[in-house]
């Protein structure tokens, strides 16, 4: 039983950063229908973003750990989401009015670019967060010890959900953002200003990307270039999983991912976890055609 | 629309002409195939700073049979399809011998290339044992094979007294065969392998792995994947409060090990590997590292890497001993003359097959500082 | 109008076929990875090109025909050519076995299945399934093809085995675009609703599809086992059908022409970079978003279909 429970923390550490990209993959679907390939990398950028703070200021030597991690995080969701503007405006404004599958290559192209971007400014070797950055303290959950920063992550990426659930449902902006999402035709007509919410779309959803970079840096340690294509492909399958746009499906899924592998992993083979996972999501796709918590989708008439 | 798809193609045709390489004849061109990009960037990297080196340095001494050597480095990108690719480049553009590449596979499928081009053929980091067992006349490699790697750490395992074995992999061509040859030979030794499953390398988590480890209560735990991994579970498995030994093979031979695991975590971490430079009191190891370090004022990476310089010394021995740019001639030289040449991972000599002669593998410890300790 | 893009096409014909003799071996061989890409980029085409279904797993059933040959050569010596048949019949089968359940299934949902697939394949194959696929090793020592008794393996022999099958590929598309079964693909393609409205069955027309890219895809695999003679799980990753998916939207959905000049760009470019070494990636990577902001709808999109109303001619294209 031990093992179990186990198993279960294991499962939602891991969920909790699925998710917490996948919200980022969720949001600029929902209102732009695509899919941003890029956004891993984004993910990624976060990460060394972060590493270059903390190294560059030297924030650690008299700060407190949270006060560190609290500052960096600011600073690191700042510059993702000017980067996020700044690939809108690049490389998926101009295809706006183009085929879907478009703005699609464009997010391809621009995720070879960053990935290569990076590893030629850092190089191509693993870089590495300080060891001590946080405490490594050990909570025990009924008698189980559990480390404290797993309880924080998966809190933190709960938090970000619910309020950016909040915000899009009960603040007028948000509301504005389901109108774009709906009909960005009709939006307009409503005096609603469609690349203004386009861009608040591309500020949300890189930054929390980058926010989950900055964690995933900080409590496993080590980063590299080509982390946001494996982290990427995973939450958007969990962004697909939970029903691609809807943002408590995207937390659904990125948790059941996280889920899925750890106990296919830990039950059947690990080797074979990640074929186990795609199995149990395409049975849920042929059962649940748009995913656990989309909504069935009127066909185009 | 025919004349938009004319245009096209003539720019495309214009721009594969512009970069025909050009020929001179003045220097002996050495081939260098490394994975610049891709997963294992960082690794060719380290090799072709390495070479980059070497040649640098015999340049200053005149270079060889009067004249000045030139490195022509292609990226394999560490995939097969692009490495077939290097090497028709690199067989076209008048290289005497190619050095490399890093990975089995990749390398397997450059094989067949320089063998029809007769090209000399030296590999760094592919340790498959199948590829010198082909009778391909012109392939040598500076790396040790799997089955002796994996001797050396059934070996060791049963050494150091272990009764229940975890072994662990990461699916690699490199890894799964250096897993199954040291599970072959630990079955037939009176100890129990308790675990055999793989991870998936480039992944952060490893505690549901690790969980799964510990489950089946092992003694050791044996890792025979690289070292990203290596590092990450070294790391996880402290967090957990799980005190189990670690041994590694020659992947997890990297400084950064320590880096990404912490020298709390790394400490007590088994790994065997042929020896790197810094553990050589050669002339040959030490002039190199601070050569190494005077240049890029860092400590060379990999041990893979610095096998690639063996590969380059090789190939300048052969051209030197044998006097001749001619492929026949040099392997000949160096499959039956050369004998002890003194390089960056000691002694070098091959043998019948191309393969290098001589216990190559030691074993090393992690100590407190993170340092690796060669063990006696 | 007509005629002049008959003789653009036939000089480039030319231009292509007397190549080897003046290119080196390199850049045949470069030529000859161009022609696999463009015999597969133009099976995907059937599937996301005309008939608009986002496929992004078409390695899964490359990987199948190459491991069918590659198992069948070297365990019990068929010859490659003859196998090539068996791979793409077993790819669609594969294919019909697996599209069966999920053909409703939506755009981006669509994506994500395909996607699970070609990893699904993968992790299979590297695992060793049913212990014949010789795990992350792959299998090695295909023979070479023979041709009357006449053996290929130089890149110059090859390049004329490939772009013969290139030529047979194009000859037939052209076919299928042009009959009831390529305008009922692009009808689907166009408005499914309406399509299903006109007495089109849509499931049944887009498994079809299916199958045939696969099977086509099949076909490639062969060819790809006998080029490389050693194949490994990591030629069919999931990074190899994204460029495929890449090459097929950069070149122009549903356009022959637009596909083959696609293919030339996406392979033939990171090669001529080579000479910006580790940054030939970040180089091609601003160049596809350059040309996806210039020419959305591809280099060489399908011109619309146009017909005469003279009844009694043929449908025609028009330039």
């Amino acid at each position: 039983m031990e093992f179990f429970f186990q198993q279960l923390t294991n499962g939602l550490a891991v969920g909790g950063i699925y998710a917490l990209i996948a919200l980022g993959y969720t949001m600029v679907y929902g209102v732009l229908k695509l899919i941003n390939f890029a956004h891993g990398d984004l993910f990624m950028i976060g990460a060394y973003l972060g590493l270059t703070l903390l190294t560059a200021l030297g924030l650690a030597d008299y700060l407190s750990p949270f006060c560190v991690i609290a500052l960096l995080a600011v600073m690191v969701l700042i510059l993702v989401a000017i980067l996020g503007v700044v690939l809108e405006r690049v490389a998926y404004r101009p295809l706006r009015q183009a085929h879907r599958l478009s703005a699609v290559v464009s997010a391809l192209g621009a995720s070879i670019f960053f990935q290569n971007i990076v590893m030629l400014i850092y190089g191509a070797k693993f870089q590495v967060y300080p060891h001590d950055l946080m405490p490594r303290t050990v909570v025990h959950i009924f008698g189980m010890p559990v480390p404290l920063i797993r309880i924080l992550i998966l809190l933190a990426s709960v938090v970000m959900m619910v309020a950016l659930y909040t915000f899009i449902q009960r603040t007028k902006v948000g509301t504005a953002i389901r109108a774009a999402a709906i009909d960005q035709g009709a939006a307009r007509l409503m005096g609603i200003n469609v690349d203004r919410v386009i861009a608040l779309v591309f500020v949300i959803g890189p930054a929390l990307g980058g926010a989950a970079g900055l964690m995933v840096g900080i409590y496993y340690g080590q980063i590299n270039f080509t982390m946001g294509w494996i982290y990427g492909l995973k939450a958007f399958t969990a962004a697909i999983l939970g029903g691609i746009g809807n943002i408590p499906g995207a937390m659904v899924g990125g948790l059941m991912l996280g889920l899925i592998e750890a106990f296919a992993a830990a039950y059947l083979s690990v080797a074979w976890k990640d074929a186990f996972a795609f199995c149990v999501l395409i049975l849920i796709l042929i059962v649940r055609p748009t995913g656990l918590l989309g909504e069935r989708v009127a066909e185009k008439v | 629309m025919g004349k938009r798809f004319i245009t096209g193609m003539a720019v495309v045709f214009a721009l594969l002409l512009c970069v025909q390489p050009v020929m001179a004849a003045d220097t002996i061109k050495i081939g260098l195939m490394a994975p610049l990009t891709g997963a294992w960037a960082s690794e060719g990297q380290d090799m072709k700073q390495i070479v980059d080196l070497l040649a640098e340095e015999l340049n200053a001494k005149g270079g060889l049979l009067g004249k000045k050597v030139e490195i022509i480095s292609e990226d394999d990108g560490g995939d097969p399809k692009t490495a077939a690719l290097a090497a028709q480049r690199l067989s076209n553009s008048g290289v005497v011998a190619v050095i490399g590449t890093y990975g089995s596979s990749v390398t397997e499928a450059s094989q067949a290339i320089y063998d029809e081009a007769k090209i000399m053929q030296i590999a760094n980091g592919s340790t498959a044992i199948r590829l010198s067992e082909k009778g391909l006349k012109n392939f040598l490699r500076t790396c040790p094979r799997d089955d002796e790697q994996g001797n050396v750490a059934a070996k060791t395992v049963v050494g150091m007294g272990f009764k229940n074995i975890a072994i662990l992999h990461d699916n690699t061509s490199y890894a799964k065969g250096l897993a199954d040859e040291a599970k072959g030979l630990l079955e037939k030794q009176p100890v129990k392998i308790v675990f055999y499953d793989a991870l998936t390398p480039g992944e952060r988590d490893y505690n549901t792995i690790l969980t799964k480890i510990k489950a089946a209560k092992p003694d050791v735990v044996l890792f025979t994947g690289y070292y990203p991994e290596a590092g990450l579970l070294l790391r996880q498995k402290m967090e957990m409060g799980w005190n189990v030994p670690f041994i590694g093979g020659d992947a997890t031979n990297n400084p950064d090990l320590v880096k990404i695991a912490g020298a709390k975590a790394a400490e007590g971490y088994y790994f065997l590997s042929p020896p790197v430079p810094q553990d050589l009191d050669t002339k040959a190891a030490k002039d190199f590292m601070s050569a190494f370090k005077k240049k890029y004022n860092a400590e060379p990476g990999s041990v893979w890497a610095v096998l690639a310089g063996d590969g380059f010394n090789a190939v300048a021995a052969a051209i030197k001993g044998s006097g001749s740019t001619e492929t026949a001639k040099m392997v000949a030289y160096l499959k039956t003359q050369l004998k002890d040449l003194p390089g960056l991972t000691g002694n070098i000599s091959f043998d019948d097959k191309g393969d290098r002669v001589g216990d190559l593998y030691r074993v090393y410890r992690v100590d407190a500082s993170g340092k690796f300790v060669l063990q006696p | 109008m007509k005629n002049k893009r008959w003789i653009v096409y036939a000089a480039f014909s030319l231009v292509l076929l007397t190549s080897p003799a003046v290119l080196n071996r390199y850049w045949i061989d470069v030529l000859n990875v161009v022609g696999l890409y463009v015999m597969l980029s133009l099976s995907l085409n059937i599937i996301l090109g005309h008939c608009g279904m986002f496929h992004m797993g078409h390695a899964a059933f490359y990987a199948v025909g190459a491991y069918t040959t590659a198992i069948l050569n070297t365990v019990y010596a068929i010859p490659v050519l003859w196998l090539m048949p068996l791979s793409g019949l077993l790819a669609g089968l594969f294919a019909l076995v697996i599209a069966r359940p999920i053909i409703h299934l939506r755009g981006d949902y669509l994506l994500i299945v395909t996607i699970g697939f070609v990893e699904i394949v993968r992790i299979a194959l590297i695992n060793n399934v049913f212990g014949i696929t010789g795990g992350a090793n792959g299998i090695f020592g295909i023979d070479r093809p023979t041709i009357f008794g006449m053996k290929i393996s130089t890149p110059g022999q090859f390049f004329y085995l490939i772009w013969f099958f290139v030529a047979v590929t194009i000859y037939l598309l052209r076919k299928l675009e042009h009959s009831r079964f390529g305008r009922a693909l692009n009808y689907i393609r166009e408005d499914d609703v309406a399509a299903a409205g006109s007495g089109i069955d849509i499931s049944h027309y887009k498994l079809i599809a299916f199958v045939i890219g696969a099977v086509w895809a099949g076909f490639c695999g062969t060819l790809f086992a006998a080029k490389m003679t050693i194949i490994a799980p990591e030629s069919f990753n999931f990074w190899e059908s994204v460029l495929l998916f890449m090459i097929v939207l950069l070149g122009g959905r549903g356009s022959i022409a637009g596909v083959i000049l696609g293919t030339f760009l996406v392979i033939g470019l990171p090669e001529l970079f080579r000479q910006f070494a580790t940054a030939r990636m970040l180089v091609f990577g601003a160049v596809m978003i350059i040309m996806m902001i210039f020419r959305p709808e591809g280099i060489l999109p399908p011109p619309p279909r146009t017909y005469r109303l003279d009844r009694t001619a043929e449908p025609e294209e028009a330039a």
